[in-house]
């Protein structure tokens, strides 16, 4: 799935986010070197506060880097207006979040078709897409019902929905099961899968070790840079040469392992 | 560039709707000022069409002498008409009168002497009744008609009245008061006619006639120590083409005989209706001052909620940006939500005013006017206070993290 030959659709030189000014000043990123290619599936893991989610909204172009570079399909985001950012949100950006974030007083259907009006889209038509989307989810049923009838599940299969009806290149999941259980959670992660077989690259920020299992590349993060990942080892363990993970692995990768924890993990779940 | 206006307003429709009671309070205030504003501006235009309405109605060949200089400045007329007419002493006369009367083409010649005084019968008369001494043309000039009885004309003694049915009420409980006797400034008239109610108490010679005491204009100098008074002299040409050149002729035979001092002037059509108009307007002018307070008021309401609406949205407006709204779209969306606000109230209250106009015009002797420029007026206002009201708050809308405003608890 993964090709090396394959353009980077992520480019991310030595990003650096700061919040606060002075003796408040804090580095929620800081130096953050990542390429991401077209097609992966990357879960994205590691305490608290490691700046997993800032480096969400900055690829999600909801927030600005302080510095460095950070390259969408070959173009700098830095020097694009806010104008030119919200059409890329809007076309090429799907988002799918922890606590679902459907506006509660639409109906399912109109929340689907939420990101089409953004397009100029005709209402007959936005319905019409967000009906075909929905069905997809096996949720053709529950168009006019308002997302406090569903079951969380449910939720974020609308929510998953509305991020793919746009038909974006890139999802971000901003810890997409963690309101959910764990049947839910591996019917929510199926689906993300499935949308990895057909494509699709999908960047997931998560807690939970044993969903990494879904992902074709796992990136674990501290103190806002890269700890750990699964393309680029380290040069002082001889290894295999770089070879990514599957998105669900077949045989165990024991060998390949960087991360200890992450190799049990995986085993677990085998 | 995308055009998304329609989808914006099916945005705005959304919201609207969700929260029906809060949208139409907001509404309300909008639609009690743009009503108040409609019912005045109808009435005070009702008010001063009745007076052109009168000339136009007396075949347009009217024309009207009235002493001072033809006010140009709309203030100045309306400032000088009162002052000017109480202190100073009339600058039209007798011998005016016997001028006008013989320039060609005038057909009907009638003065106008306005005198204050205590009418007496059986009960005193209240204030505000008109004394009038005329001639017997201002019977055909001013088209007063009587119910019963006869009109003043050249053959009935000095001593004859002829009074309005209201004021036959007044001072003798009944109108049917022919021959009975009544007492103006002392000396004793005895009424010949009762004229017909006009209910008219605005017209161009600015006498209630339902509510005066009619007597000759010899009888009214008898009166007043002998001096004939007269505050506006009525003339009626043989026709319409014939009025300019009468109102020429008229110009330069006063002018002669007042030695070339131009202390008259000579109305005619809307002329004459003018210092009433004026004064109308400037009472409409002031009353929708006071009504525009309640607009400005209605247009706070509008943006006090559409904060609140922006606030509780937050989070909302985090996920539309999320999803690829531009800035521009979150402000025109609750800009749009702001017009419909006002656009709503406007219409409404347009409808409410005149309801209320034609309510109130049952008590009063006019009309209120449906015209185009008061609709104008309306959607305008209404036009003006959505979007000004709605600015701010769509501006604060805009401008909202989308990272803090997803953080948002809502």
């Amino acid at each position: 799935m993964v090709k090396s030959d394959t353009p980077p659709v992520i480019e991310l030189h030595d990003l650096k986010k700061r919040f606060g000014i002075g003796d408040a000043e804090h580095y929620a990123l800081d130096g953050m070197d990542l390429t991401i290619k077209r097609g992966e599936f990357i879960a994205i893991m590691g305490p608290s506060g490691c700046g997993k989610t800032t480096l969400l909204n900055i690829l999600g172009l909801l927030d600005r880097s302080t510095d460095g570079e950070y390259l969408l399909d070959g173009q700098e985001i830095s020097t694009l207006g806010p104008r030119r950012q919200a059409r890329i949100r809007s076309e090429q950006i799907g988002f799918i979040f922890q606590s679902f974030n459907l506006i509660s007083r639409l109906n399912v259907i109109e929340n689907v078709a939420l990101p089409l009006t953004y397009k100029g889209i005709t209402r007959t038509k936005r319905l019409e897409l967000a009906s075909d989307m929905l069905k997809n989810f096996h949720l053709g049923e529950r168009e006019y019902y308002m997302p406090y009838q569903l079951s969380g599940g449910q939720t974020q299969r609308v929510a998953i929905a509305r991020a793919l009806v746009n038909e974006p290149s890139i999802i971000l999941a901003d810890e997409p099961t963690g309101n959910l259980d764990s049947r839910a959670s591996h019917i929510i992660m199926e689906e993300l899968s499935d949308l990895h077989k057909r494509g699709n690259t999908i960047i997931m920020v998560t807690h939970n070790p044993r969903l990494t299992s879904y992902a074709s590349r796992v990136i674990t993060m501290l103190d806002g840079h890269v700890d750990t990942d699964t393309m680029i080892l380290p040069e002082l363990v001889e290894l295999a040469p770089k070879r990514p993970l599957g998105p669900v692995a077949k045989k165990p990768k024991s060998k390949k392992r960087t991360a200890k924890k992450k190799t049990t993990t995986k085993k677990v779940i085998k | 560039m995308r055009i998304l206006l329609m989808n914006h307003i099916q945005n705005a429709q959304q919201s609207l709707k969700s929260n029906r009671m809060r949208s139409n309070l907001t509404m309300l205030g909008v639609t009690i000022g743009v009503a108040s504003v409609t019912t005045i501006l109808a009435l005070s235009a009702g008010a001063s069409k009745v007076v052109s309405d009168q000339v136009d109605a007396l075949g347009g060949n009217i024309a009207v002498i009235r002493p001072g200089a033809s006010q140009n400045d709309p203030i100045a007329s309306l400032t000088q008409t009162k002052t000017g007419g109480d202190f100073a002493a009339s600058t039209l006369t007798e011998t005016d009168l016997g001028i006008v009367q013989s320039i060609n083409h005038v057909s009907a010649v009638a003065p106008l002497m306005l005198l204050s005084g205590t009418v007496k019968a059986d009960q005193t008369a209240p204030a505000g009744t008109s004394i009038v001494a005329s001639t017997p043309d201002l019977a055909t000039i001013s088209n007063l008609k009587v119910s019963t009885g006869q009109f003043l004309d050249d053959t009935v003694s000095p001593d004859t009245a002829v009074i309005g049915p209201q004021l036959s009420i007044n001072i003798f409980g009944t109108e049917e008061s022919i021959g009975k006797s009544v007492t103006v400034r002392g000396k004793t008239f005895t009424v010949i006619g009762v004229l017909k109610r006009m209910n008219d108490p605005i017209n161009y010679n600015q006498v209630d006639f339902d509510n005066s005491v009619v007597i000759g204009l010899a009888s009214g100098k008898e009166i007043n120590q002998g001096v004939a008074q007269i505050q506006q002299i009525d003339i009626r040409s043989n026709s319409v083409s014939d009025l300019s050149q009468t109102i020429i002729d008229t110009n330069k035979a006063l002018l002669q005989s007042h030695n070339n001092e131009r202390d008259f002037s000579v109305l005619s059509g809307d002329q004459i209706s003018r210092p009433t108009s004026q004064l109308f307007y400037a009472i409409a002018g002031v009353s929708a001052a006071v009504a525009g307070i309640s607009l400005l008021v209605g247009g706070i309401g509008i943006m006090n909620i559409m904060l609140v609406s922006v606030a509780e949205r937050t989070r909302e407006i985090g996920i539309r940006k999320a999803l690829g709204a531009t800035n521009a779209d979150i402000a025109a969306q609750f800009i749009i939500e702001s017009l419909a606000i006002g656009i709503g109230g406007g219409i409404s209250g347009y409808v409410i005013g005149y309801l209320l106009a034609f309510a109130i015009s049952t008590f009063l002797t006019f009309d209120p006017v449906v015209n185009w420029q008061i609709a104008g007026v309306a959607l305008f206002i209404s036009l003006v206070i959505g979007t000004f009201s709605g600015l701010y708050p769509a501006f604060r809308a805009a401008r909202k993290d989308p990272i803090d405003s997803l953080r948002e608890y809502s």
